[in-house]
């Protein structure tokens, strides 16, 4: 009996165990949910307030803005200079700026403007914010070349390690965003990572790493209140479930629709696409250390074999525009030529003269070897991979046989490999309005995008003037002259300005999207 | 089972070591470093000297072993170190994940019992019959949808068309529900029919059939008889699913934008985030140790015939 009542006890136990860990392990993810969930409920039942939500297409696991886009997008923070509609560098916490010599600059910040906590903007605390941010952000302090500041009432002067008249445009960079560098020292008050003490329009109540930050209007804002009292600010990786958030209601601004969910979206009535030129370009990279891309007359061959309307409307769906040069038509210093259309005849042309012959078969052969060329590409853009593919088709027509190499890391694979001929890549020309990150980064010795080490003959003479220039129009100026070299020269292929494609509730008024992407909430944001 | 305890927990240092020395040693032969991602390349303009620079002053050009006996050094001390690219410390990136990890796998648990013990039970008390093949049905349903064309059908319908539940996000109840079926259905799937075939296995022992002489019929037969048996191999492959369900939860974390630990895995890898790579692994090589030392002991409570550990104690 005894027996038999100490296993039944087991049993009961064993039994009771598994039930436990299973009732804890929920336990552990109703109880905290129990504690999130009545905040957001009750908020909106309380009143109706104005909100709008936005998804962006790419995560964000910090508000620290000298790390972060982000805190600038959701309107919290802001920069000394920003880009207008046009692309050009204006004032923005600074009202104006002048270069004393070729190494110092004097910036006037902004009078009348406060920080969320209520301190006063002026030089000295952008001064603390600016050193904060290079220490900060290895990126930075390379590329701000910052020596040494310092500040005076509303001036601030800066000094550059070496003449470096692109500062103004470097300080459009979001993480030279200005907040208020003393208020995180506040004993008992959250550190920068989770709210930054900024100036812009709204302040972050809440932030959940990678899903979303809540935005609350900030009162005193010095270029007028905003109409909204919440936006939230959410992050999704998945561009299918971003469309049905927008067509759901849930969502009233969700960047980068797929662009075969646009006519789902565009059969709304509510809801309205705008696709505009962004300003990334897909290009396609030829690596001179190879002996076959050293010569120019190949270069043009493959430029001439790129099917632009093709990449256009095939494989982007109409949303880009074929490209001309490295800075699309809507930058001041933008390509303003059309862009060349496919000349497979004239391709061969140029290869037969550059000392291949065409065999029987239709291939060209140069010492009784076929041309066959690898491409590299990578699966981050999926339409790299396509126009390779689209190029591989049409090259094959010329009587080369291109090979493709689909990299995992491509960044890495070019770097680490010279036996490539071309890769197909995506650049950001030009983030800050400004075309000299482009082609010292890109078509320099040693810059960090140009892995093949592509020297562009005549190039550098013009580069140093642009390095040296601190004038805006003379900027402009050079800038146009070093991308007519870059086009005679035929470093790169320039394929397509893929478009930026934006699904918007047509409830939401006062706001289109700017092709930089950076000025998404603003005080002009509003709902009708 | 205390012996049983203390051997798992040597165990446990043994296997952390060779864990960390093979991730080691792979993330070093994997081509590429943070530096691109820590320098921002696609956004600032940087030299190659600027980058070898930052590579020399994290100490990536130090030889190898000196690399990983400075970072064992420091994990000894408990410091798991700070990512490259975001500078937050990797206790501060996997203790904010865990959670929200925990909680998808427990929604994910709970579906998977709450669809899978009922389908088994009712499979395996009408073999042949309708309701086995509806089990069959849809145990084929959830090991042939992929993770996510069920989420986005289930987004589809459930929130643009009828619109009951949020698409995307963490806060309550109602987002857990999308993400835990989700994941939950193709497990489901898999156990009513460990349950089914562990239940028939069982129902045909002769103590079932003794039992049956005695005048206990139907139902209470399954479920006081047979039941506990047939779910020994459930609980072995429990342990096993557990592991892979806290990485390999990706796919439903980037739908559902659920900011587990499984994503940041992968973003750690892609960019090649060492002390976050190393930090994930050490603690999912743990948390599968645990489990499976869980399941070990519920075995023994599950059945008293097997019991671990005597062999030493003689």
């Amino acid at each position: 009996m005894l027996y038999f009542h100490t296993r039944k006890s087991k049993k009961v136990i064993g039994l009771q165990a598994v039930v436990l860990i299973l009732l804890a392990s929920l336990a552990a993810g109703c109880s905290s949910n129990a504690a999130v969930e009545p905040s957001g409920e009750e908020a909106e039942a309380v009143s109706p307030v104005k909100k709008v939500t936005v998804i962006r297409n790419l995560k964000a696991d910090s508000l620290d803005p000298r790390k972060s886009w982000e805190p600038l997008r959701a309107g919290i923070t802001e920069t000394l200079t920003r880009l207008n509609e046009k692309m050009e560098i204006t004032p923005w916490l600074a009202e104006g700026w002048e270069a004393v010599d070729d190494t110092t600059w004097r910036f006037r910040i902004r009078e009348g403007i406060t920080f969320h906590d209520g301190a006063k903007l002026d030089a000295a605390a952008v001064k603390a914010s600016l050193e904060d941010a290079m220490k900060a952000s290895e990126a930075l302090a390379v590329s701000l070349k910052i020596s040494r500041m310092d500040a005076s009432g509303q001036e601030l002067t800066i000094v550059t390690s070496e003449p470096y008249p692109a500062l103004p445009s470097e300080l459009v960079n979001p993480y030279t965003s200005i907040i208020h560098a003393a208020a995180k020292r506040k004993p008992g008050e959250q550190a920068i990572p989770l709210s930054p003490v900024g100036t812009g329009p709204y302040t972050a109540v809440k932030f959940t790493p990678n899903v979303e930050i809540v935005l609350q209007r900030f009162e005193g804002y010095w270029d007028g209140a905003a109409p909204l009292d919440e936006v939230v600010y959410k992050f999704n990786e998945d561009g299918n479930v971003r469309a049905l958030a927008l067509q759901a209601g849930e969502a009233d601004i969700v960047y980068q629709l797929p662009a075969e969910t646009i006519t789902a979206v565009e059969s709304e009535p509510e809801l309205r696409v705008e696709s505009l030129a962004g300003l990334r370009v897909y290009l396609l990279m030829f690596n001179q250390q190879k002996p076959a891309m050293k010569d120019i007359r190949v270069r043009k061959a493959f430029d001439l074999l790129l099917n632009r309307e093709s990449i256009v409307n095939d494989i982007m769906l109409g949303h880009g525009t074929a490209a001309s040069g490295p800075f699309h038509a809507g930058l001041p210093f933008g390509s303003r030529e059309s862009a060349q259309p496919i000349q497979i005849e004239e391709a061969k042309r140029l290869l037969v003269e550059a000392g291949y012959k065409e065999e029987k078969d239709g291939k060209l052969y140069r010492d009784g070897k076929p041309l066959t060329l690898e491409v590299v590409t990578y699966k981050g853009r999926p339409e790299l991979p396509l126009i390779a593919q689209l190029l591989q088709a049409d090259a094959a027509k010329a009587g080369v046989t291109l090979k493709i190499n689909v990299a995992e890391n491509a960044d890495v694979y070019l770097r680490e490999n010279k036996q490539w001929d071309m890769a197909t890549y995506a650049i950001l020309s030009s983030p800050r309005g400004d075309g000299g990150y482009f082609l010292n980064a890109a078509l320099t010795p040693g810059g960090s995008i140009n892995p093949a080490n592509i020297r562009v003959n005549g190039l550098e003479d013009t580069l140093d003037e642009l390095n040296r220039t601190s004038d805006m129009a003379k900027r402009i100026e050079w800038t146009r002259q070093a991308a007519d070299i870059v086009k005679r020269e035929v470093p790169h292929a320039y394929a397509v300005y893929p478009n930026l494609i934006v699904g918007v509730n047509r409830r939401v008024t006062g706001w289109t999207p700017g092709p930089e992407e950076y000025y998404i909430v603003t005080n002009k944001l509003d709902v009708k | 089972m205390l012996v049983l305890v203390r051997r798992r927990l040597l165990q446990l240092v043994i296997v952390l070591f060779g864990l960390s020395v093979i991730t080691f040693v792979l993330m070093k032969l994997a081509p590429g470093d943070p530096v691109l991602s820590i320098l921002r390349i696609d956004e600032v303009a940087v030299t190659q000297a600027d980058e070898e620079a930052v590579r020399e002053k994290l100490g990536f050009n130090k030889p190898f072993l000196l690399q990983y006996g400075e970072w064992l050094l420091r994990v000894l001390k408990l410091d798991l170190g700070s990512s490259y690219v975001n500078g937050t410390p990797v206790l501060t990136l996997l203790s904010s994940r865990l959670p929200l990890t925990l909680q998808l796998t427990a929604g994910a648990i709970v579906v998977m019992l709450a669809l899978a013990i009922p389908l088994g039970l009712l499979a395996a008390r009408y073999p042949g019959r309708w309701p086995d093949h509806l089990c069959r049905i849809f145990a084929l349903l959830g090991a042939s949808i992929p993770n996510f064309l069920l989420g986005l059908l289930l987004i589809y319908f459930l929130s643009y068309r009828l619109g009951w539940l949020p698409t995307m996000g963490t806060g309550g109840i109602r987002h857990m529900i999308l993400p835990s079926v989700t994941l939950g259905f193709a497990l489901a799937a898999v156990y009513s029919r460990l349950l089914r075939s562990g239940l028939l296995d069982s129902l045909a022992q002769p103590y079932i059939r003794a039992a049956r002489a005695r005048g206990i019929a139907g139902w209470r037969v399954v479920l006081l008889h047979a039941l506990r048996p047939a779910l020994l191999p459930m609980l072995a492959v429990f342990g096993m699913s557990l592991g892979s369900m806290l990485a390999g939860s990706v796919v439903v974390e980037m739908l559902y934008a659920w900011p587990g630990i499984g994503s940041l895995a992968v973003d750690a890898v892609f960019q090649r985030d060492y002390p976050v790579i190393q930090g994930y692994v050490l603690l999912t090589g743990a948390f599968v140790i645990i489990v499976n030392l869980v399941v070990d002991v519920c075995y023994g409570l599950l059945d008293p015939r097997i019991s671990f550990g005597k062999g030493d104690l003689q």
